[in-house]
Parts: C-alpha cells; sequence; structure tokens
C-alpha cells in the first residue's frame, strides 16, 4: 500500500511540475520541462559525462569518508575511555561541530591548494566529529556487566576493545556513521561547487555556467538519487540487522 | 582438619558417577563450626592445598541503596571440587567478597590465594557467573559460549567442538544459534554456565545466579547445576541470599553476618544429590540456618525502620530505603 501511495505522489509531483512548465509563466531557463529534464539526464548517461562525475564524487567521498571512520572511531574510543582526553579534547570536538563544515574551505585551500585533497579535507570534517561523538557515546554506555564479563574471560588491552568494546557500542557507532554520511555527502557537493575539478557539484556549475536549467535539475535528481540508494542499500540494511540481532525490534 | 576427606557415602549414593579420591568433603550432621581457623596455616605444611584461601580480608564499601558497610577479617578455605554457598542478608558484602575473589574488586587489606598462588585481578581461572547472564546480544549462543576459547587463541574448529560439548550439558544444541534475546532468562543463565565450564576454569564463581528468575525455572536449574557438578567435580564458590537455595546446592553453607561483614557460622550439608528445593531434610536444615540468620535478618530491619538513627549498628543510613533490598527473600 505505502509503495503505490508513493508512486501516486511522485506522478502528481512530477505532472503539477509539466502542468506549471506548460502554463508558460516562467521561462524554459527558470523552469525546464520533464522531457528535457529526462533528455538531458539520458544524454548525460549516454556521453558518460554523468558518469565520470559520479565516478569521481564516488572515489573522493570513498576516500574522504573512509578516513573519517577510522580517525573517528579511534577518537571515540580515545575520549571514551580515557579521562584526560575527555576533559579536553572532548570539548573541543563539541565546539568544532557547532562550526558549518564549509567554513573549512578556506583552510582547506590554504593548505591543500585547489585539488582533490582541499575537498576530501572537507569530506572528512564533516564526517568525522559525527562518528567521533557517536562512538564515545557508545563507548560510555557498554554496560559495565559486559566488561566484567570479559574481564573474567581474559579480554585485555586492545582484545577487551575489539572483541567487546567496539561491538557493543556498534550501534551508536552506526548512528553516527550514518549521520556522518550525510555530513559527508552534503560537504563534498559543497567543496565541488566552490573548487573546479569534475564530479556531480561541477557539473551542477557547469549547468549554471550555461544557463542550462534541465542539466541543474537533472544533477540534483542524481544526488539525491545516490543519497538514497546509499542508505537504503547499506546503513537500512546494516541498522534492520543490528535491531535483530540486538532484539530492539521484534522479528 | 575437622571434615573428613572420605567419600564413602557419596560414592555409595551415586556409583554411576566417578567420584576423584579428594573430593567430597562428609560431615555428620549438625557439626558446626562457629569459627574458621584464625591462623593462617603455612602453605608447605598441606599435604593437599585448598583451592581458595582467603586471608584476612577486609574491605569497606557503599552498597547500592547508599549506606556504607564493611568487610571484616574474612577467612575462608575452599577445597578442590567443594561446592560452598555463602548466605546473609543484604549489605553484609557477600557480593562484595565474591568479587574480590573473582578479582574484580580490590580488598583494603588481606590476600587471596588460588592454588597456592597470590591472585592479582581477574583471571579466566576464576570465571564468575553474574546474576544477569552477561551474554553478549552481537552474538549467537554458540559464539558465546566460545567467546573465552577465542580469546585464549584456540582455532576455531576445535573451540566450535568444545562449545557444543557444554552446550549440550545445558541442554541447548538446538538453540546454537540462536540470538540471546531470543532465549528466556533460565535459557540464558544455561547459556552462562556453558560459557563459563568451556573455559574450563579452576572454579567457577557465582553470584546469585538464579535469583532473577521464577521458581520453577530456579528448581529445573537447581538440578540441573547438581548435576553438571556431579559431572565436572567443579570446585563453587556461590553466593546466594535464598537459604534453601544454598541447602539445595551446597557441600557447606557459610554465614555471614552483617555490619560488620564477617563469617557468623557454618553447616555442612550432608544429603544425598540431587537434592530436591522442597525436600524435608532441606527444609529441615534450612530452619536451622534460618535461625541463625534470623538476628541477621533483624538488624538489618531495625536500621531500615530507624532509618538514619542507627545506634546499635554503625551503619550509615539513608532515609530512603531501597525497595529493592532483599531480607533474606525466598524463605
Amino acid at each position: 500500500m505505502n509503495i503505490v501511495k508513493r508512486i501516486i505522489f511522485y506522478i502528481l509531483l512530477v505532472g503539477i511540475w509539466e502542468l506549471l512548465y506548460r502554463l508558460g509563466i516562467w521561462p524554459a531557463y527558470v523552469l525546464p520541462s520533464v522531457v528535457s529534464v529526462c533528455k538531458t539526464l539520458i544524454h548525460g548517461f549516454h556521453d558518460q559525462t554523468f558518469l565520470i562525475g559520479i565516478a569521481v564524487s564516488m572515489k573522493r567521498i570513498a576516500i574522504g569518508y573512509g578516513i573519517s571512520i577510522v580517525i573517528g572511531i579511534l577518537l571515540g574510543l580515545l575520549i571514551g575511555r580515557v579521562r584526560i582526553f575527555e576533559e579536553t579534547l572532548g570539548s573541543l570536538i563539541s565546539g568544532l561541530q557547532t562550526l558549518p563544515t564549509i567554513c573549512w574551505l578556506p583552510l582547506a585551500l590554504l593548505w591543500f591548494g585547489l585539488n582533490d585533497w582541499s575537498i576530501m579535507f572537507l569530506v572528512i570534517m564533516g564526517a568525522v566529529l559525527s562518528i567521533t561523538i557517536a562512538t564515545d557515546a557508545g563507548v560510555k554506555n557498554v554496560p559495565l556487566l559486559y566488561m566484567r564479563a570479559a574481564k573474567t574471560m581474559g579480554a585485555r588491552g586492545w582484545k577487551l576493545y575489539l572483541e567487546v568494546i567496539i561491538p557493543a557500542a556498534l550501534p551508536y557507532i552506526i548512528t553516527g556513521m550514518k549521520q556522518g554520511w550525510s555530513f559527508a555527502w552534503r560537504s563534498l557537493m559543497a567543496g565541488e561547487l566552490l573548487i573546479v575539478c569534475v564530479g556531480l557539484g561541477h557539473l551542477l556549475m557547469v549547468g549554471r555556467e550555461l544557463n542550462d536549467m534541465s542539466q541543474v535539475i537533472a544533477v540534483m535528481i542524481v544526488i539525491i538519487i545516490i543519497g538514497i540508494l546509499v542508505d537504503r542499500l547499506f546503513f537500512v540494511k546494516v541498522e534492520r540487522r543490528i535491531r535483530e540481532r540486538w532484539g530492539l525490534v521484534k522479528t | 582438619m575437622l571434615f573428613c576427606v572420605v567419600n564413602v557415602k557419596l560414592t555409595k549414593l551415586f556409583e554411576d558417577v566417578i567420584v576423584s579420591e579428594t573430593i567430597g568433603i562428609v560431615n555428620t550432621i549438625g557439626v558446626e563450626r562457629v569459627k574458621v581457623d584464625k591462623e593462617p596455616k603455612a602453605l608447605e605444611l598441606k599435604s593437599v592445598l585448598p583451592k581458595l584461601q582467603v586471608q584476612h580480608v577486609s574491605k569497606a564499601f557503599q552498597s547500592n541503596n547508599g549506606g556504607v558497610y564493611v568487610l571484616e577479617d574474612i577467612n575462608l578455605e575452599v577445597g578442590e571440587g567443594e561446592f560452598v554457598c555463602i548466605v546473609g542478608p543484604s549489605g553484609c558484602g557477600k557480593t562484595t567478597l565474591l568479587n574480590i575473589v573473582a578479582g574484580l574488586e580490590k580488598a583494603d587489606s588481606g590476600d587471596v590465594w588460588v592454588n597456592g598462588s597470590k591472585i592479582n585481578g581477574a583471571g579466566t581461572d576464576r570465571v564468575v557467573i553474574f546474576q544477569e547472564a552477561a551474554l553478549f546480544p552481537w552474538l549467537n549462543v554458540v559464539k558465546n559460549v566460545e567467546f573465552g576459547l577465542k580469546l585464549k587463541g584456540i582455532g576455531s574448529s576445535k573451540r566450535r567442538n568444545t562449545a557444543i560439548e557444554y552446550l549440550k550439558m545445558v541442554h541447548l544444541t538446538k538453540f546454537q544459534n540462536a540470538h540471546v534475546h531470543e532465549l528466556s532468562g533460565g535459557m540464558k543463565q544455561r547459556v552462562a554456565i556453558a560459557r563459563a565450564l568451556a573455559m574450563n576454569p579452576e572454579m567457577l564463581l557465582m553470584d546469585e545466579p538464579f535469583s532473577s528468575l521464577d521458581a520453577q525455572t530456579r528448581w529445573i536449574l537447581h538440578y540441573e547445576l547438581q548435576n553438571i557438578w556431579l559431572k565436572t567435580r567443579k570446585t563453587i564458590l556461590f553466593v546466594t541470599h535464598n537459604i534453601s537455595e544454598a541447602v539445595c546446592l551446597a557441600d557447606r553453607v557459610i554465614i555471614l553476618s552483617t555490619t560488620p561483614g564477617r563469617i557468623k557460622k557454618e553447616f555442612f550439608v550432608d544429603l544425598p544429590r540431587p537434592r530436591d528445593d522442597n525436600d524435608v531434610n532441606v527444609a529441615e536444615y534450612s530452619t536451622r540456618i534460618m535461625k541463625e540468620l534470623k538476628v541477621e535478618l533483624d538488624k538489618v530491619v531495625k536500621c531500615e525502620m530507624d532509618a538514619d538513627s542507627c545506634v546499635e549498628c554503625d551503619i550509615k543510613c539513608t532515609t530512603e530505603v531501597s525497595e529493592k533490598t532483599d531480607i533474606g527473600g525466598g524463605i
């Protein structure tokens, strides 16, 4: 039933859009027709500009997000487990989170120049704090009982982290990763819009420069779809698996 | 030594069970040792070392309801293969004592020796079974049982076999792939027992493991634990506030007094196994132990009634008395 409702909703939305276009209130460069956007999409994939844009953007986010997962979890573990880091680094992290990611752009440009690393730096700064904060919360919420049980069974040092603390904090870490992903995706687009070097954000800018509203909307649709796909195909599945395993929902 | 190390009676009663020579402390009914040996025996003088020695252990601690209690000069010996229960009113420090033996808490003074060597922190030779099963929800049943073996670095197929073997012992092989939350409370505790046994520890430390279970489940688990003990002959130190549980399970019941927590009395339970909670003999023992404990319970009750003006007992009572506080429940 849900899916039917959703399909009807989207058909209506597209219908209204097409209707507004046909009424001719706005010129085509302000509101393009559905057909021209579809044509641009097909053409974009056909001559591979979109594919290249997607590939370049995905490569950047894969590296940046990957690095932020590693750094975020390590920082979260440090802050969650070591008092001195909590008292010092902890306050810095929560302070930094109030800073919009794009504010790192000038710094990134001066440090790395107009290149991929600037963009990936933005991606890392976008995602790493959410992951750090979530990991910290997860680590602090590991029940003492698990720690005691693990200790009597000989868990010590890094094994305690690997076999108990990280798995026990995993529901939190996944939530942080999910939030981090959406921040990373936004930062990536912001970076690509402002730094000219291939990628989906750059394609958006090209659309603007050519006054090609069809391309702008087509690329926006691609960006939304990728965001949804990653969320559905990865995070929703992982979250469901964890909930089932931990018995947080009735299966 | 007051108790003899012969076990003619036990072997007669369980001819099908192999009993090793040094275990099974049998004593005549009613022999009570009011005090355990104050002087720690020089280790070299003993032909057979006790599995566990607790020597002059003292500790001040804070209980859940905020009161400050003390454990004072606890001396205790547990022999190889012996099943010892520690009973006492709430706040007497029985759980604290168990945690000290486990190495999860440090005593203010005194030492704990296992097999003649002093303990230093938690160790795999003393596995604890907690009131809550403490199974890991991210692992399925069989992987929970394998957990300790994995930490020991045992190969995957070997540890799987061991885990299955012990799951068989607690009759849960059918549930080996189940998630932890799919099990009932009793099943969880059985998995916890299997997980502890799979480590093949020197001794099992059990901290009120059945107290949050319903009566029937507890009854079944008393029976199962006795059978497991008969099969494995593990040394077990078992803490409970339930006297009939203690009588049902133990070779020896140790009563702790409260404020200060001291060993008040010991009872030897010489009844054939497996015993039944509702057995007349168990009930008779329980009544006698209850009489001893009554004084201690009165102290606790009086303290809770008087709230902040306890003169007799030097507990720093809080005005709010926790509702959970048990006064020797299960009797």
